[in-house]
């Protein structure tokens, strides 16, 4: 398992690691675009008091490599400064944890658990660093990868085009709903070049809850580690 | 003798046209050695030919890291490693790029992925019959659930949109085989990456590797490098320092000591020869006996650049002060024609059979040197040969015409010494000659214990911070250059890379850790060929009953029937060819650089392995039984090189004192005359020899010339005496010697003063013999036999 995840990892990023070439394809027209500097310090503003969150997600992934969509639950939290917890639970119980640098992941099929930081697991501290800009609601990271289209002003839902080659060469576009307050991200949709689609809906959102150390710990399957 | 006699009478009335010829022999060389160009290679010092040490150093040459430039970056404690990386970052993008070719500080981040992406690609080609039973034991239906139900789990994280090609391609996770092709590639023992750049397992330690124009010898081209460093490293911030190592340090090192050593012992030098004229001479016309060797010094380097189209530095250096000794001849000539009390033709014909003999001794001493294995001592040899000669003729021929009037002993003094000294005090014979055996069986006693050593790190400087920063970089990254190296040379790559497949065979049943090598990435094209007729065999027996598992099994999970099918494709067409060009595809363009080299001849491939005696010993025969195979061990490259200094030394103290006793046969015919004029040259040889055993010295390369050099002194200082004693004439030759060994000792001696340890060594060895061959010259030669007027 760990090595198929490396494997992944690393090709999401080689892909997203391509030289940042895509700044200077970018449409010339970009500056004839509306305006969304308004929008941004809403969701600034709005996100600026969060010091956590804890919510439940529905992924929906439908794949040409499946007869059928893929429906799973999991659970997303998230705790200043860099705390994430991404856990499936159904159909198979798998996930990582983050602590600042470092993290475990697990898979409840083999029972394994492995360590992992992301200084030398690469690919893990790109998804890492998605997760965490969307927690936050980071905008100037966001604005530095993706072309951003507002797609609709209350509840805001943002249109993002990756500038990054690499990442393009995946993923044709990303559209993210926020909740009506503006306080956190309420739908992501993943449209990948090909017409695969990935949906994750979040709900049961909770901020500023309290959340222990455990939370952020890999269940103990008392399995040796893999680096 | 009395040839020269007769040229001084024809001569003497013609001083100015001996003048105006020696200035235009002056002028002449002056025009010629203008346009010479000194070599500063070490090669000069290295054995030539074809000899096992001279192919070896060649070959060592090509090692990994022989030529790079090494940057070790250090963090204190507490210092994270991502400020380290980004320390090494900021030193990497401030290091000039003209100085500093090629630098990097890792592969970066992106090899680990194109290597996964590509490289698994190729496991048709690269799977020997070990990876074919993996998988054969990963195709069992419990395996294949198990990695497909894995496959499920993944494709739903979020990586799984960057893993969804890499498992329809893969599903069961073959292509990881291909990652343990690269488990024998890396040179640098105890590296490990970190976000793609190289981070010392102790996370302490970052690595920039860089290639630099500025050859290793160029002492000027040094100090620009080590400035341009200084100055990028100025912007590393506190806690985190580095340090470059490679040889330029050692050149600039060992070129600023030796100018510092030079200005040192020349300012010592020149107050004791200062002193010694005011003691000895105190007459302006005895100038011209010190200007001798310089006149010898331009002829000879003239010869020498007419005979060889490079001369070395070295030897011009040595060379130049070996020429010191010229000056002998000048005194001994002096000396006897102003004090002798006679007439100059008869006294400079008396004096001119042990001048001809000195010269000869000291000529046949060197001549030895003309049959070393060594280009620069053979170089040295005619350097030595063509000044000697040229000082011996100036010394008869030119210089009694300017020195000068006679100036005799009194002859009341001369009756105060018609009885010697020893005659008129014998305990003083007793002291003098029981004091010497002293010295002799105490050198004698330790001359056993003296070694010999070969290591040319030894001859340079190494400052204590350069041998620190060494030692700081073997501890962080493990032994990177100390490693015994296979050559595997092949006159094309094919055959190259087909004897690199039989090394490797050997050597992982010889030596199973700590191998480099080339091999299991990169198969010769005919293993390839077999192994892909193996992989497609293996399928054909398996494919079908592992596309009905994947289908049945998928199906339950969810995958489509079509989910696999790049697999199945792969299956079908399978690459048919993998090589350089795809590796330096994939990034690993460095890393062949260090282990495949092409040239004119064909390609080379190079493995390391540890290099340990008993290994090197057991895995050489076998080896070498390959065609075109070498293995080159550094640590017996030094023993070999010891070795062969060693047996040249033995070799020319044989010839030398052959051919000195030869010419002493010829000289004086009686066994008495000849065991007493080699006392002096067989005290030196001792005392120098066991002086070092006592100081817990060793024998180098340099102390081989000076042993030369103390038998041509030590062998003219007792012709001297012994004719002194002989002929009528008083030739002053004691008062020659003293001053002639105290110039030597003045000259040569103060290289004891030097900081660096080959001029050091020259200076003590002469020191020893000298002090030591001067005394029994003049005082012990006399005490056997003293003269008596």
């Amino acid at each position: 398992m760990g090595f198929r995840v490396r494997i992944g990892l690393l090709l999401l990023l080689l892909l997203v690691c391509q030289p940042l070439s895509a700044r200077a394809a970018q449409p010339a027209d970009e500056s004839a675009r509306p305006d969304l500097t308004p929008v941004f310090v809403r969701l600034r503003t709005a996100a600026a008091g969060i010091q956590s969150l804890s919510s439940d997600f529905v992924q929906e992934k439908q794949l040409a490599m499946f007869d059928a969509s893929l429906l799973s639950q999991g659970r997303f939290l998230y705790r200043q400064p860099a705390y994430l917890r991404w856990e499936l639970l159904t159909p198979v119980a798998s996930g990582f944890v983050l602590r600042g640098r470092q993290g475990e992941r697990w898979n409840s099929l083999s029972q394994e658990t492995s360590t992992f930081r992301i200084d030398s697991d690469p690919m893990m501290g790109i998804i890492a660093q998605q997760l965490l800009a969307w927690a936050r609601v980071d905008i100037d990271w966001l604005k530095s990868r993706y072309r951003i289209v507002l797609l609709s002003e209350q509840p805001v839902r943002l249109q993002l085009f990756p500038r990054d080659p690499g990442e393009a060469g995946f993923i044709e576009q990303l559209q993210i709903l926020f909740a009506a307050d503006n306080s956190h991200v309420a739908l992501v949709e993943i449209h990948e070049i090909g017409g695969d689609k990935t949906l994750m809906r979040f709900s049961q959102v909770e901020v500023n809850r309290e959340l222990p150390d455990s939370d952020f710990q890999a269940p103990d399957f008392q399995a040796p580690d893999h680096k | 003798m009395n040839f020269f006699a007769t040229c001084y009478r024809k001569l003497e009335g013609r001083r100015r046209w001996l003048l105006i010829g020696l200035s235009l022999l002056l002028l002449f060389c002056a025009v010629q050695l203008s346009q010479l160009k000194l070599e500063e290679n070490i090669s000069a010092l290295l054995p030539d030919g074809n000899s096992q040490v001279a192919f070896d150093f060649k070959l060592l040459q090509q090692a990994p890291f022989a030529r790079k430039l090494v940057i070790n970056i250090s963090a204190a404690d507490g210092i994270d490693p991502q400020q380290l990386l980004a320390a090494s970052d900021a030193l990497l993008a401030a290091l000039p790029a003209e100085l500093f070719h090629n630098a990097i500080n890792g592969p970066g981040e992106k090899l680990g992925s194109r290597l996964l992406d590509q490289l698994g690609r190729y496991l048709p080609l690269l799977a020997e019959s070990a990876d074919l039973e993996r998988i054969e034991d990963q195709l069992a239906p419990e395996a294949t659930r198990r990695l497909l139900q894995q496959d499920l789990a993944q494709l739903l994280q979020p990586q799984g949109i960057a893993l969804k090609k890499q498992i329809q391609r893969d599903p069961l996770g073959f292509e990881a085989l291909t990652l343990q092709k690269l488990r024998y590639l890396n040179p640098v023992p105890e590296v490990r990456l970190e976000r793609g750049r190289f981070l010392s397992r102790d996370g302490h330690n970052s690595l920039i590797l860089a290639d630099t124009p500025i050859a290793i010898t160029d002492s000027q081209g040094s100090r620009r490098l080590l400035e341009a460093f200084e100055q990028a490293r100025q912007l590393l911030p506190p806690g985190i320092s580095a340090e470059l190592v490679s040889g330029h340090p050692y050149t600039l090192a060992n070129a600023s000591t030796i100018q510092h050593d030079m200005s040192r012992v020349l300012m010592a030098s020149g107050v004791g020869i200062l002193l010694l004229f005011v003691l000895f001479l105190r007459s302006w016309k005895t100038l011209t006996v010190y200007l001798l060797p310089l006149f010898s010094f331009a002829l000879a380097l003239l010869v020498v650049s007419l005979c060889y189209a490079k001369v070395s530095g070295i030897t011009v250096g040595f060379g130049a002060v070996l020429l010191g000794i010229t000056i002998d001849f000048g005194l001994h000539v002096y000396f006897a024609l102003r004090r002798g009390d006679a007439p100059r033709a008869e006294l400079l014909s008396a004096v001119s059979r042990p001048v001809l003999f000195g010269a000869l001794t000291s000529l046949a001493a060197f001549a030895v040197l003309l049959r070393s294995e060594l280009p620069g001592q053979r170089q040295l040899a005619l350097f030595a040969m063509t000044g000697i000669a040229a000082a011996v003729l100036l010394a008869l021929l030119v210089l009694p015409h300017f020195i000068g009037q006679s100036n005799p002993l009194k002859r009341g003094t001369r009756q105060q010494f018609k009885r010697h000294v020893y005659d008129r005090n014998p305990w003083l014979r007793n002291s003098v000659l029981l004091l010497w055996l002293l010295v002799v069986v105490l050198a004698g006693v330790k001359l056993p214990q003296l070694s010999i050593n070969g290591d040319l790190r030894r001859l340079s400087y190494q400052s204590a911070t350069l041998q620190q920063n060494e030692a700081a970089l073997s501890r962080a990254w493990g032994n990177m250059r100390g490693r015994a190296l296979i050559f595997v040379r092949g006159e094309n790559l094919e055959i190259a890379l087909k004897r690199n497949e039989q090394v490797w065979k050997l050597l992982q049943t010889e030596a199973p850790a700590g191998l480099v090598s080339l091999a299991p990435l990169l198969p010769s094209s005919a293993t390839q060929q077999q192994r892909l007729k193996r992989w497609q065999d293996f399928w054909v027996r398996h494919q079908p009953q592992l596309r009905e598992q994947l289908l049945e099994q998928g199906r339950v999970l969810g995958f489509s029937a079509a989910a696999f099918e790049p697999f199945w494709s792969q299956l079908e067409y399978p690459p048919q060819q993998f090589g350089v060009t795809q590796l330096k595809a994939m990034g690993l363009g460095d890393l062949l650089e260090n282990l495949l080299l092409s040239d004119a001849d064909g390609y080379q491939v190079i493995s390391l392995l540890p290099d340990r005696p008993e290994l090197v010993a057991a895995l050489e025969p076998k080896l070498t039984a390959i065609p075109g195979v070498n293995l080159v061990s550094q640590a017996r490259f030094g023993r070999q090189l010891s070795s062969e200094i060693s047996a040249d030394f033995r070799r020319f103290i044989l010839s030398a004192g052959l051919a000195v006793l030869l010419l002493l046969v010829v000289l004086f015919r009686r066994l008495s005359s000849i065991l007493l004029a080699s006392l002096p040259v067989l005290t030196g040889l001792l005392v120098m020899l066991g002086g070092m055993a006592w100081l817990g010295l060793e024998m180098n390369l340099f102390n081989v010339v000076a042993s030369i050099l103390i038998i041509g002194l030590g062998v003219d200082y007792g012709i001297f005496m012994v004719c002194h004693a002989q002929q009528k004439e008083d030739l002053a030759s004691s008062r020659a010697i003293l001053l002639s060994g105290l110039t030597t000792l003045v000259g040569f001696g103060a290289l004891v003063l030097a900081e660096h340890p080959a001029l050091y060594s020259i200076g003590l060895s002469v020191l020893l013999g000298i002090s030591a061959a001067v005394p029994t010259a003049v005082l012990v030669i006399p005490a056997f036999r003293p003269k008596r007027l």
